[in-house]
Parts: C-alpha cells; sequence; structure tokens
C-alpha cells in the first residue's frame, strides 16, 4: 500500500508538469481542446494525488501506529501541492480563466519535486506530534500557504502579461481582484493556523508563544500581509504595488517553510532527513 | 476654532497616532526587527555571544538587548506603539462610521449614481417599479422608493451596513490578545521541577532561579517511557499524586506530553526525564580517619565526628580533561556551628585538589528515574483564546461580507417604455457588486415576457 501510494505519487508528480504544458499550448496555440484536456488532467490528478495521500494514511494503521500523513517535510511537501491544486482548480472553476494554471501548477510540481529528493518512509509519530490539534494546525497553516502560492502565481502572471501597462483592462482588474482574494484567503488560513499552533503548544508545552524560529518567521509573515491589506484597504494600492507585495510575502512564507529549518527550534521534526 | 470639528487636545499628537502610515511602518518595523532575534541565538550565556560575535560583537549584543531580543525594552516599546496606533486610530474613525451605519437611506435615494447597466423594458416606470422593488428585495433587502421629476421614481436597497464594524472587531482582538500576554507575564509564573520516581516535591524552580513553594506537594509515583516496535518512543508518562499539605491524598492524574494535569490553577506539564542519584554511599574522610555514610537529597544525615550533610547534586559520569573521568557530587555540609558549604565529591583516589575540613569519597551511587515537568500559571491565557476566536471572526466579517447599496432609476423612455438604469456602490469588492448588478439587470430583462 505504501509502494503504491509513492509509485502514484511519481505519475501524479509529472501529470502535474504535463498539465502545465497542455494549459500553455492552450494560450499560446489558442486551441480550446488543449484547454479542456489540461482541466480534465489536473482533475484526474488531483484525485490520484489525494488516493495517494489516503492510501499513506491507510498504510500506517497497517503499520501499527496509524497517524495523518502530516508529520515530517515529505509529508508536508506532498500537501502543500495537493492544496495548491485544489485552490488552483477552484479558481479555474469560478473564473474560468486557465492561463492562471501556466504559472500556479509548476508551484504543485517543483513542490512534489521537492519530496521525491526525501526519504518517503512512514516513520511513528514522536510523542510531542501526538495530539489532535496536529491535523488542524497543519491543514489550516498549508491551506494558507497554498492561498499566498495561487497569489504569488497570479502576481508573477500579473507583471508578465504587461497587467500595468494597461491597468484598466478587464483581465488585469480580474487579475488584480484575484491576488487580493487569495491573499485574504490565506491570511484568514495562517492566522488560523498560528491559533491552533499556538493552542497545541499551550497543551504541550505550557506557552501559547515561545518565539521560537518558526514562529517568528510565521508572524513576520502575517505582519508583511497584515501590512499588504492595510496598504490596500487604507490607500487603494492596487495592481503592480500589490503584485509585488506579495511576491515578498511569499518569499516570507518560504522562508518560514524552508529557511527556518537551518535556524534549529521546536520545528525540528519538520525539516526532514 | 474656524474647523467645525472638535480639535482633540494635542491635535498633532492625535494625527501622528491616528495615521495609517504610522501602522504601516510599525508592521513592517516589528517583521523586520523580529528577524534579528530568529538569527542571533535567544538567551544563551554572555560568553557564547562573545565567542560568536567576538569582544566587541558581544558588547553591542548585550547592550541593544538581542540576547533577549523579543523581551528588549525598545522591542516592546513597539508593541506598546501599535497598541496606541490601533486605539487611536479605531476611536478616530469610529464616529464616522457609526455615522455611515445610521446614516437615513432617504438621503442616498436622492443621490443618482452613475449608471453600470441600463436598459429599457415595455411599461410605465410606476408599472416596473413593482419587478424593480422584488428583485431588490431577493438580492439585497427591502426596497425604498421616491418619485423623480418627469414621472421617474428611483428605488434604492443596501445590506451589509453592520460590515463596517468588522475592521474594529478585529482591532480590539489584537489588543485582547495583548491584555492577556500582559496579565500573564505580571500575574503568571513558569518554572520547572524534577522528581525522583517516589519521590515528592513542594516546590518549584522558577525561570528566574528563584524557588517557589506551591502550597501544596505533588509525588511521582512512576515514571514510565515506551517504545514503537522500531526502538523510538512512543510516550512519556508520569502517574503522580496532588497532595494537601497536611499530607492528604487529593487527586491522581497521569500527565503526558500533550496531555497535562492542572491543580489549583497550576498546570504540570511532561516535559523531560532522567536519572537521578537516590542515594549516595561516601567515605567521609577527617584526621585520616574513615567512615562510610549514606547521603540522601532530601534530608540532612549526621556525620561521624559531627555535622551534617545533604546530596545536592550527583552524576555517574563526569569528564574533566586528563585530571578525571568518574562519578562525581556536590555535598551541601554544615558544621556543628551552622555554618554551611557546598564541597564537590569523586571516587577515592582521584588526584583532584581537597579543600575544605573533610573530605568525601564516593563509594557507591543508587540511580533512580526521574520526571522533569514544566510548571506553569497563567490567568491570562483565556484572554488569549477570546482574542484569538475574536480576530478570526473579525476577518471573516471584514473580508467577506460588504456594505452594498444598490440604485434603480426608472425613468420614461417614450413609447410606452420606461429606462432602466442600475448603480451600486460598496465599501469592498467593487467586482462583485458589478457582478451583482449585472445579475440583476439580466434578471429583470429575462423576466420580461414578449420582449
Amino acid at each position: 500500500m505504501e509502494a503504491l501510494s509513492n509509485k502514484l505519487l511519481v505519475w501524479v508528480t509529472f501529470a502535474y508538469l504535463g498539465a502545465t504544458v497542455l494549459y500553455l499550448c492552450h494560450w499560446v496555440i489558442k486551441a480550446r481542446a488543449f484547454g479542456l484536456l489540461g482541466t480534465i488532467l489536473t482533475w484526474l490528478t488531483l484525485a490520484a494525488h489525494t488516493a495517494s495521500i489516503v492510501l499513506r494514511w491507510l498504510a500506517s494503521y497497517q503499520l501499527g501506529f496509524g497517524h495523518a500523513p502530516f508529520s515530517n517535510l515529505f509529508e508536508s511537501l506532498v500537501f502543500f501541492g495537493w492544496t495548491l491544486a485544489l485552490l488552483y482548480l477552484i479558481i479555474e472553476w469560478r473564473t474560468k480563466l486557465r492561463q492562471i494554471a501556466v504559472f500556479a501548477l509548476p508551484l504543485a510540481f517543483f513542490s512534489l519535486l521537492y519530496a521525491m529528493t526525501k526519504e518517503p518512509d512512514i516513520q511513528p509519530l514522536m510523542p510531542a506530534l501526538k495530539s489532535n490539534w496536529l491535523i488542524a494546525h497543519v491543514i489550516t497553516c498549508f491551506l494558507g500557504y497554498a492561498g499566498f502560492g495561487v497569489s504569488f502565481a497570479l502576481a508573477i502572471m500579473y507583471l508578465a502579461i504587461g497587467g500595468a501597462a494597461i491597468p484598466q483592462e478587464k483581465r488585469a482588474l480580474t487579475l488584480d481582484d484575484l491576488i487580493y482574494q487569495t491573499v485574504v484567503v490565506g491570511f484568514i488560513l495562517l492566522t488560523a493556523g498560528i491559533v491552533t499552533g499556538s493552542i497545541w503548544a499551550n497543551s504541550a508545552w505550557g506557552t501559547y508563544w515561545t518565539w521560537d524560529p518558526k514562529e517568528t518567521w510565521s508572524l513576520i509573515t502575517w505582519l508583511v500581509y497584515a501590512a499588504l491589506l492595510h496598504s490596500r484597504f487604507m490607500r487603494g494600492w492596487q495592481g503592480r504595488r500589490i503584485a509585488f507585495f506579495s511576491i515578498i510575502g511569499f518569499l516570507c512564507v518560504l522562508f518560514t517553510y524552508f529557511g527556518v529549518n537551518y535556524l534549529g527550534g521546536l520545528h525540528s521534526y519538520a525539516a526532514g532527513q | 476654532m474656524s474647523k467645525n470639528k472638535p480639535q482633540p487636545p494635542g491635535g498633532r499628537i492625535w494625527d501622528f497616532f491616528a495615521s495609517v502610515k504610522l501602522s504601516f511602518a510599525l508592521l513592517l518595523a516589528l517583521a523586520l526587527t523580529s528577524i534579528l532575534g530568529t538569527i542571533i541565538p535567544q538567551k544563551e550565556h554572555p560568553g557564547h555571544y562573545q565567542e560568536l560575535y567576538g569582544q566587541a560583537g558581544g558588547r553591542i549584543i548585550e547592550a541593544l538587548g538581542l540576547h533577549d531580543m523579543y523581551h528588549a525594552p525598545w522591542f516592546l516599546l513597539l508593541l506598546a506603539l501599535l497598541a496606541v496606533n490601533l486605539i487611536i486610530c479605531s476611536l478616530n474613525r469610529l464616529p464616522d462610521t457609526l455615522k455611515i451605519i445610521r446614516k437615513d437611506p432617504r438621503e442616498d435615494l436622492k443621490r443618482s449614481p452613475k449608471a453600470e447597466q441600463s436598459f429599457t423594458l415595455p411599461g410605465t416606470p410606476a408599472e416596473n417599479a413593482e419587478a424593480a422593488g422584488r428583485l431588490l428585495a431577493q438580492s439585497i433587502g427591502p426596497a425604498q422608493s421616491a418619485e423623480r421629476e418627469q414621472g421617474g421614481l428611483a428605488l434604492f436597497a443596501q445590506k451589509g451596513a453592520w460590515s463596517r464594524l468588522g475592521v474594529y472587531v478585529v482591532h480590539l482582538s489584537v489588543l485582547i490578545i495583548f491584555a492577556g500576554a500582559m496579565i500573564g507575564s505580571i500575574l503568571g509564573f513558569s518554572g520547572r521541577v524534577n522528581i525522583n520516581e517516589g519521590g515528592q516535591v513542594d516546590s518549584i524552580i522558577l525561570d528566574n532561579g528563584q524557588p517557589l513553594a506551591l502550597g501544596f506537594s505533588l509525588r511521582l509515583d512512576k515514571f514510565a517511557v515506551s517504545f514503537y516496535d522500531g526502538g523510538m518512543p512512543s510516550e512519556y508518562r508520569s502517574d503522580v499524586t496532588f497532595l494537601a499539605k497536611d499530607g492528604r491524598e487529593i487527586m491522581k492524574a497521569v500527565l503526558k506530553v500533550n496531555d497535562p494535569a492542572e491543580y489549583q490553577g497550576v498546570d504540570f506539564y511532561q516535559s523531560s526525564y532522567g536519572q537521578n542519584a537516590d542515594s549516595l554511599t561516601v567515605d567521609v574522610v577527617r584526621d585520616g580517619k574513615s567512615e562510610r555514610v549514606e547521603l540522601k537529597q532530601d534530608q540532612w544525615v549526621p556525620l561521624p565526628g559531627g555535622g551534617e550533610a545533604l546530596l545536592l547534586e550527583a552524576r555517574q559520569e563526569v569528564k574533566m580533561g586528563d585530571m578525571y573521568q568518574g562519578p562525581a557530587a556536590r555535598i551541601g555540609y554544615q558544621d556543628p556551628e551552622g555554618n554551611r558549604l557546598a564541597l564537590t565529591a569523586f571516587k577515592a583516589g582521584a588526584k583532584m585538589p581537597a579543600r575544605g575540613p573533610l573530605k568525601f569519597e564516593i563509594a557507591d551511587m543508587k540511580m533512580v528515574a526521574y520526571s522533569g515537568l514544566s510548571v506553569k500559571h497563567d490567568p491570562g491565557v483565556w484572554f488569549i483564546w477570546v482574542g484569538c476566536g475574536l480576530m478570526v471572526l473579525g476577518f471573516l466579517f471584514t473580508f467577506y461580507t460588504a456594505h452594498r447599496k444598490v440604485w434603480i432609476v426608472l425613468t420614461p423612455a417614450g413609447k410606452g417604455r420606461t429606462r432602466w438604469e442600475v448603480a451600486g456602490s460598496t465599501n469592498k469588492n467593487r467586482l462583485g457588486l458589478r457582478r451583482l448588478i449585472d445579475r440583476l439587470a439580466g434578471e429583470a430583462q429575462a423576466g420580461q415576457p414578449g420582449e
């Protein structure tokens, strides 16, 4: 079961790359069939991706110490890819803008590709991770990260298609709004992630906040996005400025996720091998 | 005063604290300075910083408080400024917001914002008004109407005026979290205690090194580590009993990682474990004579030849370069006059310099498992959870509800037809309002049979 889950994941990884190519063809050649194929392939890939995660979950029970597959860097990368693909498909369904895939799906592909370099063995949970808050904390954080990730992809797209040159064009306006909407989704879920993490820390260590590097970096990320939202609400920032802001915010997310592993602290189990 | 608005005393300072620029600057300043504390190791020994950053670097770190950055006065000042900024900003805007929420809709009814959708339908304005009112009621709320010149009609509806208060809920939640943190740091305490298996304690060591009497006792009945098949630890478990001052057993509890126990407002968390010396058998060497005594950790034992001794700390294996390798212990000694001093003991024959009126030589050491517990009392923690809950609710309120206003202006267009002009305004999510207006226009035109 574990082997099947891992094998499935290899296919899933490259299927996201394949879907990206289809979407790119759709954009460049403007043939509708490619876009439709891209959408179908992405949905199928997400289904397979889900199956791989569920299989891994079941396999851990077969091994006798069942736990949700959110316990180390490998598992979190796989889940991050899943949240990115899911959020992208929701946006495609709502806006019908298939070009976004060309910027958003590569993030899912790279997340999974990076996971491939990690040890995929299912390990039992160490005592500190044995908590019901693990699932709530990881799901909220990574859905939040996915919101910021898709916002980043949209920001790159906005700058790439020259939204800055024609800010009043309909597609530019839609992209600007989507950059903001996805930041809001990310911001609310990051907040929920920090809160669930605090509740968990309080029951594990007796303090809801210890200024450990990962906690602090999640707060730095939160502050940057809070500044972004204030600049939009109070100063009416949009377009290019918000796009740049969103890119800086996502760099903070990446540092919170990966960079902090080099600084040590309470989240060392998330550092992987 | 030439201005209509009353100027608060010290208007300039007020304006400074009410500015969004300040909020913006503070948010980014907190973000940037916080980075420092994640790069520079926190709460280390001063010598450690001199090793890492050299003499001068170590002194700069010490002077700026970067060794405990998140509690440094300047960092706390930034947080305090943010709190003041939040309060003043909110107070500054709240009256205007309330005025908008309480605004009489009849005033809005007189306005005619620029139409986003415009089309004509058969019938007089009065005949069209019923359909327009029904559409508004379905998607926005009950509509008000007023007559316009030349037989025209205007309809107006709004919803979500209260959503303008969401941002104040969020700001309040931040202040509640700050209050909780302050209450915790002023009225709460945190520390730790190690208990030997079978032993009991009635005090803990606070983080600042001072002892604190609990007012009750805690006994460790059993400590156990269980392992997975592969050898990884799966659970640390302490079975404890809480005892009243008079020794009565009050409550039994099981402490595990992620599963603390609380007694009289004090929380106990499984935090570490290890081996401790339960008793130490030593040869007391004095004036060339040697006698064997068993020392205990929690009681003074009388020594042959006078005085008393207490076991402070013992380790099975200590390495001191080439000089010594083996067991070592610290022993408290009180001479018959009541003077106390601490002595270090090694195994017999150690070539270590001895000082003091007598010498202890370690003969045997009996080890026992101990459980290390974190101890915490935080009366502010419920403020934190209330603040956090309020913040998430406030966000949903702020980001996903909007104060939307929609106007439909009906004017005679000749040939028995009426011109519809649909307009709207909102405090956020303009695209959403745009979609709503497009939908309204679509429904109005589709609802006309025979068109």
